[in-house]
């Protein structure tokens, strides 16, 4: 726990008074005096405003917390400030579980309301997955319990959960690719004919029906199309479209909107809100707090595996719900601009978008997912099926292939960390895969030097545990990252290209590898970052290039100050 | 997340990873349990029979490691076995010794590469395009004896000494997979091109990012199995004193078991090639005791089978956790 057992983060939760928002977050309270307060709200709620206090010190007496939930209940029920709201549809109570050593959810209470929209947000570790994949009965908790309708039920399997109507649509679809529209959304109780008293797929009743599905959602699709041939976006409306045929109260959707354009995601929202009028409880678990502000009523945060604080329309700060996210954890500040020494990289085989980059500079491409940024990355290091042309430090170099790349002294981190790194091999074993030839002596690994080069990456870069034999698939994903780092460090390469390097991984790591970056670079090298996160590009770069449509539409510097509005503009976000 | 601290009972144990030597104790256990129920077993005699009925396979499991390792499969060896003793016993009836193991093994080197090229250069299926060679090397073998066992007479006198002489009281057929064990267990250690089969089986596109030339060390690795799958067929003809065209069948299926009872994963990047032999022993030994103790030729294949199933289903447990 970060903090200190006498000083508590205030997180209250106002239901009626109003007052009590998150704005007194970061205030700080003597505990004793808390625990009188707590007691008098539990023993007086018929007049006082009720106050839910979720705080990690009474989360960790289980009977208290028991205690919290219940009158929270309890309170909802009687208060009915708001129609429709007043119904549990879905909640779950002091849930724990734990994989291995680790604990990633710790007493966690959760309730969902029919006709609310609840956001779960949360850093990547926190639990939100898990507390999902609970709530969607695809895991077993190792204590506490769930209860779909406000009855206790223990879910086995998916299936339970189904039957219960709560149904999740994760971030990967499960769609069969190879199948149409209509084929996809009848799999498994396809309307049936009989011929010569043979039961046969009725193909006709099968398209209307998927049909006039796709047509209340608002989808103006064939049916008959093959799944695969749909974009992302089409695809996750033709799985809500499926999870519909069921009889669903409660949808959970698994960061719908990470692989969304705007207006994607503008129809995602309308549906949503469609839903939710009718009754449906929906669980909206994302990381992009503008859509808590925009959609949900009330607002969950998860840090650490238990519940930092859970918030109200209305009640919830963009700046609150990070500090209740991050438990206060500050990014550092971006520092003073680098002086850029020479050209240590150009692309010359394209003339109109040509990138240039140059000593002591962090270069950043901004561009949303289909905007083409990523290939323009993937394509300096030889890794998009294209011979092209570089000027390395002035000279003429011919690049077909990562392995030519890396001779002159390019590094690429991949945004998936699989292709990364062999997850099964060790750190030790990962971190030299680059640089095999470099410590080799006479055809033979130096070990002690490979040993040395391996103990000094993991403490430049604080890679934890320092066990260098251990398997990376053992490792939190900011320390795979770190390894992911280390390679091309290791190699000491000249210039870094980094895709998204900073995806999915803890603050704290965030801000160790942002200061690695600029180091990087102080040190004269030269770095190429594409992030879908705006801010992190505004914190590290030196230069921003906003990439649309597969050329860059803007260029703009630190020393002009950052203009977020010109940038969303420039990436047609 | 919390981190709890996770006590071990045995920590002397989890250091020296008894499960990394199962196939080791399995050995060890069939052994003991066969010189129980008969004291044949450990008769000079049955033991250098072992080895030396071990010697072929474990040169064509060395090879079949390789594969393993670099994420691959091949079925081709058992007819790469046979074409490779045959065309040893053509050429050094006319062209003497070395000339002709040498050509043995070129033979093995050569269906090796074609296997390499069609798999990593044209990406098609291992499975598939080593069933095809498997098929069609098979093919070649009847095409160029028209049938018919190889040099039956004209063989040189030194190579059948080679098939049944013994160096320091050891057969020389034990002493070539052991001298090979030696030098390639280094070159999977110790070289960068040992470390990047590894990396290339454990994850193809990630070893391509590090720079590792993935097509090559692929291909690299069927040219090893099917240079080995011939240096095999050479020993073969030489204990069979001829060269014989249907040599070799089952062995591809045999010496997958083995390397699979060894420990290497079938998805790739896992495996050790002392413990392929490991299992190589494990199948001959079984096979061996099961002989002494008179159990019915019928049931034998039907255990065997069972030792496989069990070695995969335990491979899988262990990738589940």
């Amino acid at each position: 726990m970060a903090h200190m057992p006498a000083r508590v983060t205030r997180a209250f939760y106002a239901e009626a008074s109003g007052d009590l928002g998150l704005s007194g977050l970061g205030d700080t309270v003597n505990v004793a005096e808390k625990k009188r307060h707590f007691d008098e709200v539990l023993t007086t709620n018929e007049t006082l405003a009720p106050v839910r206090l979720y705080d990690q010190l009474c989360l960790r007496e289980r009977a208290s917390a028991h205690r919290v939930s219940t009158f929270s209940r309890s309170v909802v029920i009687s208060g009915r400030r708001d129609g429709g709201m007043t119904k549990s549809a879905l909640s779950a109570r002091a849930v724990s579980r734990y994989f291995g050593a680790t604990c990633a959810l710790a007493n966690v209470d959760f309730e969902l309301f029919a006709g609310e929209v609840h956001a779960l947000i949360g850093e990547n570790g926190a639990g939100k997955s898990t507390l999902v994949r609970i709530l969607g009965g695809v895991i077993k908790p190792d204590q506490g319990e769930v209860f779909p309708d406000g009855q206790r039920a223990a879910f086995d399997s998916p299936r339970d959960a189904m039957a219960a109507g709560i149904v999740t649509i994760p971030q990967e679809l499960r769609l069969v690719p190879s199948l149409s529209i209509a084929e996809n959304l009848t799999l498994g109780d396809p309307p049936v004919k009989r011929v010569l008293g043979m039961r046969v797929i009725d193909r006709r009743r099968m398209r209307t029906a998927a049909g006039d599905q796709l047509a209340q959602l608002g989808l103006a699709l064939d049916p008959r199309i093959r799944v695969d041939r749909l974009s992302y976006a089409e695809r996750q409306l033709v799985a809500i479209a499926k999870a519909l045929r069921r009889h669903c109260r409660v949808l959970i959707l698994d960061e719908p909107t990470a692989a969304l354009e705007s207006r994607e995601v503008e129809r995602l929202f309308t549906l949503i809100e469609r839903m939710k009028r009718e009754g449906t409880a929906i669980l909206h678990v994302t990381h992009r707090l503008d859509e808590v502000d925009r959609l949900a009523d009330r607002c969950t945060v998860l840090r650490d595996g238990q519940v930092a604080t859970v918030a109200r329309r209305g009640n919830f700060k963009i700046a609150d719900l990070i500090v209740a996210m991050t438990g206060g954890f500050e990014m550092p500040p971006g520092d003073t601009v680098s002086q850029p020494g020479g050209i240590v990289l150009e692309d010359v085989s394209r003339h109109s978008d040509a990138i240039r980059l140059r000593a002591n500079e962090v270069l950043g491409l901004a561009g949303l997912l289909s905007s083409g940024a990523g290939r323009m990355l993937r394509r300096l290091f030889g890794f998009a099926g294209e011979r092209i042309e570089l000027r390395r430090n002035g000279v003429l170099q011919q690049i077909t292939s990562p392995a030519d790349a890396i001779g002159i002294g390019i590094g690429f981190v991949p945004d998936e960390r699989r292709l990364g790194l062999i997850m099964n091999q060790s750190i030790h074993d990962n971190i030299l895969l680059p640089s095999l030839d470099v410590i080799t002596r006479g055809g033979r690994i130096d070990r002690g030097e490979g040993k040395r080069l391996v103990e000094q990456m993991m403490e430049l870069l604080d890679i934890r545990p320092r066990r260098p034999e251990l398997p990376v698939a053992k490792l939190s994903g900011g320390n795979q990252q770190k390894v992911i780092m280390a390679k091309w460090l290791a190699r000491a390469v000249g210039v870094l290209l980094l895709d998204e390097p900073t995806q999915g991984i803890d603050v704290a790591a965030k801000a160790q590898i942002h200061t690695l970056i600029r180091n990087f670079a102080k040190r004269g090298g030269g770095v190429l970052v594409r992030s879908s996160d705006l801010t992190e590009l505004t914190l590290i770069c030196d230069e921003i290039l906003a990439v649309h449509q597969a050329h860059i539409a803007d260029r703009l510097q630190r020393s002009d100050g950052y203009d977020e509005q010109r940038l969303h503009a420039a990436i047609g976000g | 997340m919390k981190q709890h601290s996770t006590k071990y009972a045995w920590p002397w144990l989890r250091r020296f990873n008894l499960a990394g030597q199962a196939p080791l104790i399995t050995l060890i256990v069939l052994c003991l349990a066969t010189a129980l129920m008969t004291d044949r077993f450990i008769s000079p005699l049955n033991l250098t029979n072992i080895l030396v009925q071990s010697s072929i396979m474990a040169v064509i499991a060395i090879g079949m490691t390789f594969v393993i390792i670099g994420g691959g499969f091949d079925l081709s060896v058992g007819s790469t076995v046979a074409l490779a003793g045959c065309i040893a016993a053509m050429v050094m009836v006319r062209l003497g010794l070395v000339t002709g193991i040498i050509a043995g093994i070129a033979a093995g080197m050569t269906v090796g590469l074609v296997n390499g090229l069609i798999i990593a250069r044209l990406g098609v299926n291992p499975f598939i395009t080593t069933l095809a060679t498997m098929v069609l090397v098979r093919g070649v073998v009847f095409l160029i004896t028209g049938g018919a066992p190889v040099g039956d007479e004209g063989l040189p006198s030194a190579f059948i000494a080679f098939g049944s002489a013994r160096f320091l009281g050891i057969h020389f057929l034990v002493w070539v997979p052991a001298l090979l064990l030696v030098v390639l267990s280094f070159l999977m250690q110790a070289t960068p091109y040992g470390q990047r089969v590894y990396a290339t089986g454990g994850n193809r596109d990630a070893a391509y990012l590090s720079g590792v030339p993935v097509e090559r060390i692929i291909a690299s690795t069927y040219v090893w199995c099917g240079g080995l799958a011939g240096l095999a067929g050479v020993m073969l003809a030489a204990r069979l004193q001829s060269g014989q065209p249907t040599a070799g069948e089952f062995y591809e299926l045999t010496a997958i078991a083995a390397v699979i009872l060894g420990g290497a994963s079938l998805h790739g990047g896992e495996g050790t090639l002392y413990k392929s032999i490991i299992g190589v022993l494990i199948m001959v030994v079984l096979g061996n005791s099961l002989n002494l103790l008179n159990v019915d030729s019928y049931w034998q294949r039907v255990a065997i089978g069972a030792v496989i199933i069990a070695a995969a289903a335990t491979d899988r447990l262990r990738c589940h956790q």
